[in-house]
């Protein structure tokens, strides 16, 4: 069913309910006069495992990138031991093309807050921290002015949650990221917290069991927090009948999604949609059509990592079937950057390259590496001295880097090795167009013939 | 991501009598950050902050304090500055402008801007001005893609920017000695 009315934005005037033009940070008081920590209050009714338990039926999947379910992924965590126990709140939002979390923690913090709270009485973690990325000035001081509220407010704080209804206390700490896009994946997120270069860390052993400190700790995005509020609200059945099901027998997609469409569409932002929305239809009627009325020539389908969709994907849903059916990684963080038809996918390519090159954090061979030759290969191709033996060789090693071909620790490789595949494999007549052909001299030729 | 080497024989690391931390930074650290974390370290990251903010870089001499407050190595200290890249270990200009270079800004056209700022100021990114006002950095996504084209200065973003208005952006920090 689509969303008929704002749910993450609820507070957050967003087209078609409200304009943009008057939205405000929504202060504690505001946020409780509108019936803010009511969700967290009725939580704090049921025990942690029932609380758990919705949060699975509701099959919330991870706003992250990765779709994994988030109820279970709770599951992973070993019982208490009495130690400390951690939440580690993913905003580092580093992905180019991904602008949704700061929508939240600009407008409306305390949604977050709130999810954090009932997290933490779900999965009883002590201590959360709320990762935020360097860049997000503006964002830290609001999430921190947010904190400092919370906790005047008996949220967070020795007590225990919500003025001691629930006698278990939970500590919340903002801590800043310092320019570096691998901390977004959750292990470099913790090595980033524990005050060290955000190496990601090999797994198993997975955070749930050993993460910050080397105990047991989850790490969710923002927005999946914040979805978690509306879910204790408004019941199980209710979050189900939003969103839509697998048509190829895989996991539903149910729900709103915060989707930030940017490029060259005539009005670019983050709008609240119900998974499983076309492309055609956030572009058309969300964002008004193309901008000056241009042709739609394919669109980074969640974040560069994901790969692209081609012009004939424009219809294509927006939902977690798109990795299957759209032959690309995956939803990742479902906002997408359009391109119109006057678009060089070549130079598209070498952008991204580029990126994937400066936030390699070096320690495995294949990305660190084959990083940097793809980019050399891409930029050849760009200026016209390539051959056709560089576009295979170009495919080559993108498709030898990451977890998937099994040669890496983290997925920052296989963003690489999805994007620079889907682009040239879409668009290949562009690449092939700006490549010489490829030829063996005669010299050469004859003395490979005189040696065998 | 950088990977910053110093030729450690022969390096002369340059000390100044007035330490960088200072006590009352410190006793702001003790009574705020520490208890924070379960270890000393993963107090580094906060107070590194506090030190590019205030100083603009993070000396050599600063990371041996740093060092000695957390108890632990100074290799470590220097180990986690050279990793992130808003951390620096020369000054940087008073006004730092960080233009976005990623995807969506460059379908919107960052490429003008960035090259009017690097001739304007007469520096590539990444470098400063010899007064030492600006320096200019070409920037991954910096999470406001619909407003692209956009642009950091110190600490404040700016969006939708046309080369008018980053001129008069430049102008006004330029009056103000750079700062923002
Ligand atoms: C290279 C890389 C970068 C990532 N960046 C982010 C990020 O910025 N924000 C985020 O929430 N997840 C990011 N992720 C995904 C996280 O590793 C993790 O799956 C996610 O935070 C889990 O939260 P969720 O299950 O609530 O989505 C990244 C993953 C990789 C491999
Ligand atoms: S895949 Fe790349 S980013 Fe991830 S750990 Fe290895 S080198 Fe680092
Ligand atoms: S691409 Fe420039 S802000 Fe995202």
């Amino acid at each position: 069913m689509p969303v008929t009315e704002p749910i993450l934005t609820k507070r957050i005037p967003t087209f078609p309910w409200g304009d943009p033009k008057n939205r405000k940070t929504i202060s504690v008081d505001e946020y409780i006069a509108t019936g803010g920590y009511q969700s967290l209050e009725k939580a704090l009714s049921m025990t942690p495992a029932e609380v758990m338990a919705m949060v699975k039926d509701a099959n919330l999947r991870g706003r992250g990138g990765a779709g994994f379910p988030c109820g279970l992924k709770w599951t992973f965590l070993p019982p208490p031991d009495g130690g400390r126990r951690y939440l580690c709140v993913n905003c580092d939002e580093a992905e180019p093309g991904t602008f949704k979390d700061r929508l939240l923690c600009d407008y409306d913090p305390h949604l977050i807050l709130e999810g954090i709270a009932i997290a933490c009485h779900a999965c009883q973690l002590d201590t959360a921290y709320f990762f935020i990325r360097g860049e997000y000035h503006h964002q830290a001081k609001v999430v921190e002015r947010a904190i400092q509220e919370a906790y005047a407010k008996g949220i967070f704080g020795k007590q225990g949650l919500l003025r001691g209804k629930s006698p278990f206390a939970v500590d919340c700490y903002l801590h800043r990221g310092a320019g570096a896009y691998i901390c977004g994946e959750e292990t470099g997120l913790l090595e980033a917290i524990e005050g060290r270069r955000g190496w990601p860390r090999l797994k198993p052993p997975f955070p749930a069991v050993k993460g910050l400190f080397g105990r047991p700790t989850i790490v969710n995005n923002v927005e999946t927090l914040a979805a978690v509020c509306p879910i204790i609200e408004h019941g199980v059945a209710w979050w189900k009948s939003l969103g839509c099901e697998s048509t190829v027998g895989g996991a539903p997609s149910y729900g709103p999604k915060l989707m930030g469409v940017s490029g060259h569409v005539t009005r670019p932002g983050v709008y609240e949609a119900d998974l499983g929305i076309t492309l055609r239809t956030l572009v058309e009627t969300h964002c008004l059509g193309m901008r000056h009325g241009k042709r739609f020539k394919g669109a980074i389908a969640g974040g560069v990592s994901m790969g692209v969709l081609g012009a004939d994907q424009y219809d294509c849903r927006m939902d977690f079937d798109i990795g299957r059916l759209g032959d690309v990684m995956g939803l990742g963080t479902a906002c997408p950057t359009v391109f119109d038809e006057d678009t060089d996918m070549v130079a598209v390519a070498r952008n991204i390259a580029r990126f994937f090159k400066n936030e390699s954090c070096g320690q495995c061979t294949p990305c660190r590496e084959g990083s940097g030759w793809i980019l050399k290969l891409i930029t050849r191709i760009e200026r016209g001295d390539a051959t056709t033996k560089d576009l295979d060789l170009l495919l080559e090693i993108a498709g030898s880097m990451g977890l998937t071909p099994g040669t890496t620790i983290c997925g920052l490789a296989d963003g690489n090795n999805w994007a620079i595949r889907t682009l040239v494999n879409k668009y290949r007549s562009e690449f092939e167009a700006r490549v010489k052909p490829y030829a063996v001299s005669m010299s050469g030729l004859q003395l490979a013939v005189a040696r065998v | 991501m950088s990977w910053t080497t110093k030729p450690s024989a022969t390096t002369k690391i340059a000390r100044r009598a007035e330490p960088y931390c200072t006590a009352a930074m410190m006793s702001r650290w003790t009574s705020e950050l520490l208890p924070r974390y379960a270890t000393k370290h993963a107090a580094l990251l906060p107070i590194l902050h506090d030190l590019q903010h205030e100083y603009r870089h993070i000396s050599y001499q600063a990371m041996i304090e740093v060092a000695a407050f957390l108890s632990i190595k100074p290799a470590d200290v220097m180990d986690t500055v050279t990793f992130y890249e808003e951390f620096s270990t020369e000054p940087l200009g008073k006004c730092v402008i960080g233009i976005c270079q990623s995807i969506a800004c460059e379908v919107c056209g960052h490429k003008k801007l960035q090259d009017h700022v690097s001739a304007r100021l007469g520096i590539k990114p990444h470098e400063t001005t010899a007064d030492g006002k600006f320096t200019l950095l070409a920037l991954e996504c910096l999470g406001s893609c619909d407003t692209a084209p956009v642009a950091l200065f110190n600490e404040t973003l700016h969006e939708n920017l046309t080369i008018a208005n980053i001129d008069a952006l430049i102008d006004e920090a330029a009056k103000g000695g750079g700062g923002h």
